[in-house]
């Protein structure tokens, strides 16, 4: 903690949102609100087809109808046209690993590889006329077989997405620590399963879109984005329209929600926008509407695992060994994060000293996997969670007593796990004190009061109730770096620029919180700017839980030089020295002595002399700008549980209760965070029960609406959350912060599936897969009755 | 996604229509297929009600038509000739917030914020007509507003404060 | 997806297997079919608009008759592709004599459906199928029908198919018996005037 967070007002209290005004009255921009004169409206020709050879595109009807202005295929983009860059390379310190890297291409020359895939662009007077004119393109397809199902694409004669390759395999990677087989054999049970997770969307409420206007007069291209990325963003498309990147400005303005696909960069959408404003020097709008949402934005979580899990008759861990199967999509730009964090997260919160973990990436007919909140966070929760809890049933033992007898020890931090992690450092837990959250989140539920009194008492009345609670930790807080860059301004007031996006955590006031700390000013005189990279272009963006972590440590350091510079002003203009001054109410002034003091806003004026000379070494104005990069993931954790009730008639599951007892370090503003958490549960709500991405045999999207695909609503969430808070500090940043933005996404289905057991503990079932519905509950169940007769 | 007609317009793919937005009168000439959620944003300006599917199911798009909570997006421009609408913009100022959107602030019920608007908009006829509504009967209430960012608890305290605020 | 049924002709397995060769009859029996040619003594091709909930457009297709066994059985092939996607299936046609001057016709088929068709949801495909299937053999029944008055009476054909309008009200009203119980049959006027989906969605907004 740092000595302005000892002594503010502000940090650490639920501080309501400087942002809200204007969101809440209609005022705030989002970029389909982007409106310029002479706009034209693009929209896409997707492929209808998973898996077919594009012999030719014919848009010759289409550039004839009245209002069309152009209508664009891979050829008209000539050498434009080259794949994009790769976003995250493989790991160099992992050794042998084979890596085949295909990007996202902006529109099909050769092949569709999905349904979505773009095939041509039109670009009209209005948006209802371009999507007119898309009916008028005739593709001559020649329709391939799609590979869909991850095992059946790695047999030996399946269709190949890249014929180019002489397989499916994307990549293979192998990381050990210690010997599994050794400790297997020590072992006095094993379990095997196998454990399949389906994908789910991100599904954020608004869609994306890419607004680009290009002034050919001052030479200058300015693009709004719903990208969680700016400054990348910008950087990508200056390289490939051959501009400097100061002639590009990219905007994330208020963004409906990220949620992980709006990092994804280079998107084909996001090139050829910005091609065509330039090409047709008219400002061009894309807006995607909801079904193109699911075919054409990423979207994540299909992994097929092979898990084992060796431990002792005290249930102690000797070993866990993992080999899995992901599903990577038609391409693979952003290399192995998400099969990484798997990894990663399939030892949970536990000390487990031997470890074999396996993964082949495959390559499919489906639309490309980047990270959706979790970003493979959960399926590595998933197994291990599960693995736990058939361990204890076959062990006769209490399964938060097999939890806490494998927690890593609050003396043993920093934990190293010897694997490699997604941010290409050895996985380092930094941090953390299990046991309390375990405790915490058992009082919470009543755990003992609810399997010694109320479950018997409900079971006797016949009915299926069951409890599930499971650990899980995250890392978060990942690098390279942010910066920030923090002003004192003539009025006063405090201006906060960062280059990471918002979509909706709150960063206009956690980070004006920090700063008016370090400054002594109002929070609402704070104003913070993000995503814009004109005013600020170094930096990456808005994900894995590192906003705060990363950015608003970054933001501190650059608060607390300010308050640094004030101090050494304010001491030579106040004739007093340094440490007998105070930064409060706007103003700096002698402790004890009110009348001796001076605002904020003069002594900016004062350190920007118009006569006189500015001291070699110094800089002008009271600023600052700093960068933050932390050495490696600060490790958040937490505990889960709920109750459920299942219907055993319509197999519909009711959540009646939920907690989660959480730790992510000093909390900037609790309100923001509860928030965070609120979210992030009713994903892994989704995740577990509602959402699925049902892909049939050929390759198609059965639910690409939301009539089909099932986002929780009001009335599926519990009718109360409780969050318990526990702070274990981050050693690794000076506000001892870590991220929550996924926490709540990533325990959630291994908690449903064991409390949905609990429930149906009768039937003798065992849940090894997630996103469970009535159907599938429904099928497992008539099969272990089946299975018993 | 082509057009989708309610009723038959034979003039010449125009029509021109008088709506009343907020409280002021709008006359324009607009395609019959153009929808009332593209008139709002597109031809008024009025940005505020955003538009997250286009088929009816995420509520996002909701406005108060005639006193009732409707799917914008699920209507033409032409429907609206003649009647009333009240979008967000007309709700509240930055200066002053209706109690309902001060509520909301204070209760954090809001974090992007795209699919605020639509629940305001839905909540404004709902507490009209259900001034002191219990928990179970907001929740049911803004069960067809689909939110994202957060699982909705915060909203609906924050309709259970804007309630007791607006009820003193 | 899968489709298969039973349906009754008034008449023998020769008139229906004459009428379901006859291009004119079997545009008339469609709603929406633009045009329908025999380019062939096997294969059919022309153009159709569908409708299947909000997603709509015009569909170019072919079809192709095989294993003919007059007049008994055959195979038919079904490929067509538009702006709302594709479909590509075979079907299996079998005409029974039933002995009172009826023919019961058995089918089964196997569709693909791609493209914007087969997101919108299967629940509303494999009832629109089935809708349109049973309207275009109810209207070929009813031309049947009409020809064989018509040639008892020495005179010309009088027969007038059903109207896009009707036959998008029929759709909609099989739609609508799937969706609602029978307490919200009264919803169904409703429904059945304006296009489906439009109708769902408004009635879900009205919430109370």
């Amino acid at each position: 903690m740092t000595d302005a967070q000892k002594t503010g007002k502000y940090v650490g209290q639920r501080v309501t949102r400087n942002e809200d005004p204007r969101l809440l009255t209609g005022q705030a921009l989002f970029v389909d609100d982007v409106d310029l004169p002479d706009m034209l409206h693009a929209a896409f020709l997707r492929s209808d087809y998973a898996h077919a050879r594009v012999r030719s595109i014919d848009v010759s009807a289409a550039r004839t109808r009245p209002g069309v202005v152009a209508v664009y295929t891979a050829e008209d983009m000539g050498d434009f046209w080259r794949p994009g860059p790769l976003i995250v390379p493989p790991p160099s310190k992992v050794e042998g690993i084979v890596f085949h890297a295909r990007t996202q291409i902006p529109m099909v020359k050769d092949k569709a590889r999905h349904i979505g895939d773009p095939l041509a662009v039109v670009i009209a007077e209005s948006r209802y006329i371009a999507e007119d004119a898309l009916e008028d393109i005739i593709v001559d397809y020649e329709p391939l077989e799609a590979v869909v199902d991850l095992e059946k694409a790695l047999e030996p004669d399946a269709p190949l997405v890249y014929d180019d390759l002489d397989s499916n395999l994307a990549a293979h990677v192998i990381q050990e620590k210690g010997n599994y087989e050794a400790a297997r054999e020590q072992a006095d049970v094993v379990i095997k399963r196998r454990i399949v997770i389906d994908r789910g969307a991100a599904a954020a409420l608004e869609n994306r879109g890419v607004v680009a206007a290009w002034d050919a007069k001052s030479q200058q291209l300015t693009v709004w984005d719903t990208t969680q990325a700016p400054i990348p963003i910008r950087n990508g498309i200056a390289a490939m329209l051959g501009l400097s990147e100061h002639q590009v400005r990219v905007i994330a303005p208020f963004i409906g929600g990220g949620f992980g696909p709006k990092i994804m960069m280079d998107q084909p959408e996001e090139v050829l926008v910005p091609w065509a404003a330039v090409k047709l020097n008219r400002p061009v709008k894309w807006i995607e509407d909801r079904r193109e949402n699911f075919i054409g934005t990423t979207q994540e979580r299909g992994q097929i695992h092979d898990a084992e899990i060796a431990v002792t008759r005290d249930g102690r861990i000797l070993g866990l060994r993992d080999v899995f199967l992901h599903d990577t999509g038609a391409y693979d730009p952003y290399g192995l994060t998400v099969p990484l964090n798997t990894q990663s997260h399939a030892l949970s919160a536990y000390d487990v000293p031997n470890y074999y973990t396996e993964f082949r990436v495959v390559f499919t007919n489906k639309m490309i996997v980047t990270p959706v909140r979790g970003a493979g966070r959960p399926q590595g929760i998933f197994v291990m969670e599960r693995m736990l809890d058939l361990a204890a049933k076959e062990l006769g033992m209490d399964r938060t007593e097999i939890r806490r007898r494998n927690y890593i020890p609050p003396d043993a931090f920093p934990y190293r796990h010897v694997v490699i992690d997604q941010a290409f450092a050895e996985l380092i837990f930094d941090s953390g004190d299990y046991e309390p959250a375990l405790d915490k989140a058992m009082t919470m539920i009543g755990y003992h009061h609810f399997l010694k009194e109320e479950q018997p008492r409900l079971r006797a009345e016949g009915r299926h109730v069951g409890l599930g609670i499971v650990s899980f930790v995250e890392t978060t807080g990942v690098g390279p770096y942010e910066g920030a860059r923090v002003t004192v301004e003539s009025s006063g007031k405090v201006s906060v620029v960062t280059g990471v996006g918002t979509q909706g955590q709150g960063h206009f006031t956690s980070f004006a919180q920090v700063v008016a700390d370090q400054l002594g000013v109002d929070v609402r005189d704070v104003r913070v700017v993000t995503g814009d990279t004109a005013q600020f272009h170094w930096g990456t963006g808005t994900f894995a839980s590192r906003g705060a972590v990363v950015a608003g440590n970054a933001v501190n350091c650059a608060a607390s030089n300010v308050r640094t510079k004030v101090l050494k002003l304010a001491s030579k203009v106040l004739n007093a020295p340094e440490e007998e001054l105070e930064l409060a109410d706007g103003q700096v002034r002698v402790a004890d002595i009110p009348e001796q003091a001076i605002s904020l806003g003069e002594l900016a004026v004062l350190a920007n002399p118009l006569r006189g000379a500015v001291e070699p070494g110094t800089e002008p104005g009271l600023e600052s700008t700093d960068y933050f990069g932390p050495k490696t993931c600060a490790t958040a954790f937490g505990v889960v549980a709920m109750v459920v009730e299942v219907d055993p008639e319509t197999m519909l599951v009711e959540i009646q209760r939920l907690v989660i007892a959480h730790d992510c370090g000093t909390v900037l503003n609790p309100m923001i965070v509860d928030g965070q958490i609120h979210g992030g549960l009713s994903l892994g709500i989704g995740n577990s029960f509602y959402e699925q991405l049902v892909y049939d045999e050929n390759g198609q999207l059965l639910n690409a609406s939301f009539m089909d695909y099932l986002l929780p609503r009001s009335t599926d969430m519990p009718p109360l959350i409780e969050i318990g808070h526990l702070e274990t500090p981050s050693p690794l940043n000076p506000m001892g912060s870590k991220g929550v933005g996924e926490a709540g996404a990533l325990p959630v289905p291994a908690a449903f599936a064991q409390a949905v057991e609990d429930a149906l503990a009768d039937y003798g079932i065992e849940i090894l897969e997630t996103p469970l519905s009535p159907n599938r509950l429904f099928e497992i169940v008539q099969a272990a009755r089946g299975a018993d007769e | 996604m082509s057009a989708l007609r309610v009723k038959e317009v034979d003039v010449d793919n125009s029509m021109t229509i008088s709506v009343t937005v907020n409280g002021t009168r709008h006359v324009r000439t607009v395609e019959p297929r153009m929808l009332l959620s593209d008139f709002l944003r597109h031809e008024l300006g009025l940005t505020g009600t955003h538009v997250g599917c286009e088929h009816g199911v995420c509520g996002t798009c909701t406005v108060v038509f005639d006193g009732q909570a409707v799917r914008s997006c699920l209507m033409f421009a032409v429907q609206a000739d003649g009647h009333e609408v009240l979008t967000v913009e007309g709700l509240g100022t930055i200066e002053e917030l209706h109690p309902l959107q001060e509520a909301f602030q204070d209760a954090h019920g809001l974090q992007c914020a795209f699919c605020t608007p639509g629940f305001l908009m839905t909540l404004v006829p709902f507490l009209d007509e259900n001034p002191d509504p219990s928990e179970d009967e907001i929740r049911e209430a803004i069960a067809g507003n689909l939110c994202r960012c957060t699982g909705y608890q915060n909203i609906i305290a924050a309709v259970k404060l804007a309630a007791e605020r607006m009820g003193t | 997806m899968e489709l298969q049924g039973e349906f009754v002709f008034d008449g023998s397995r020769e008139e229906v297997w004459e009428l379901v060769r006859d291009p004119e009859v079997l545009s008339s029996a469609l709603p929406g079919t633009q045009s329908l040619n025999q380019v062939s003594e096997s294969e059919y091709e022309g153009q159709m608009t569908m409708r299947v909930g909000p997603v709509s457009g015009v569909f170019a297709g072919k079809v192709v008759v095989s294993d003919e066994v007059p007049p008994e059985s055959y195979t038919l092939a079904v490929e067509g592709r538009g702006a709302p996607g594709f479909a590509k299936g075979t079907g299996h046609v079998q005409l029974v004599d039933q002995g009172d001057g009826t023919t019961l016709m058995k089918y089964e088929g196997d569709v693909q459906i791609g493209g914007k068709l087969a997101s919108v949801g299967q629940r509303m495909l494999e009832t629109v199928s089935k809708s349109m299937t049973r309207q275009g053999l109810e209207t070929l029944n009813q031309a049947l029908q009409a020809r064989k008055t018509a040639e008892a009476e020495g005179r010309e054909v009088e027969y007038t198919p059903p109207s896009e309008t009707e036959f998008a009200m029929s759709v909609a009203r099989d739609l609508a018996g799937e969706v609602f119980s029978p307490q919200h049959r009264t919803v169904w006027v409703v429904v059945a005037v304006a296009i489906v989906s439009v109708a769902i969605g408004f009635w879900l907004g009205r919430r109370k």
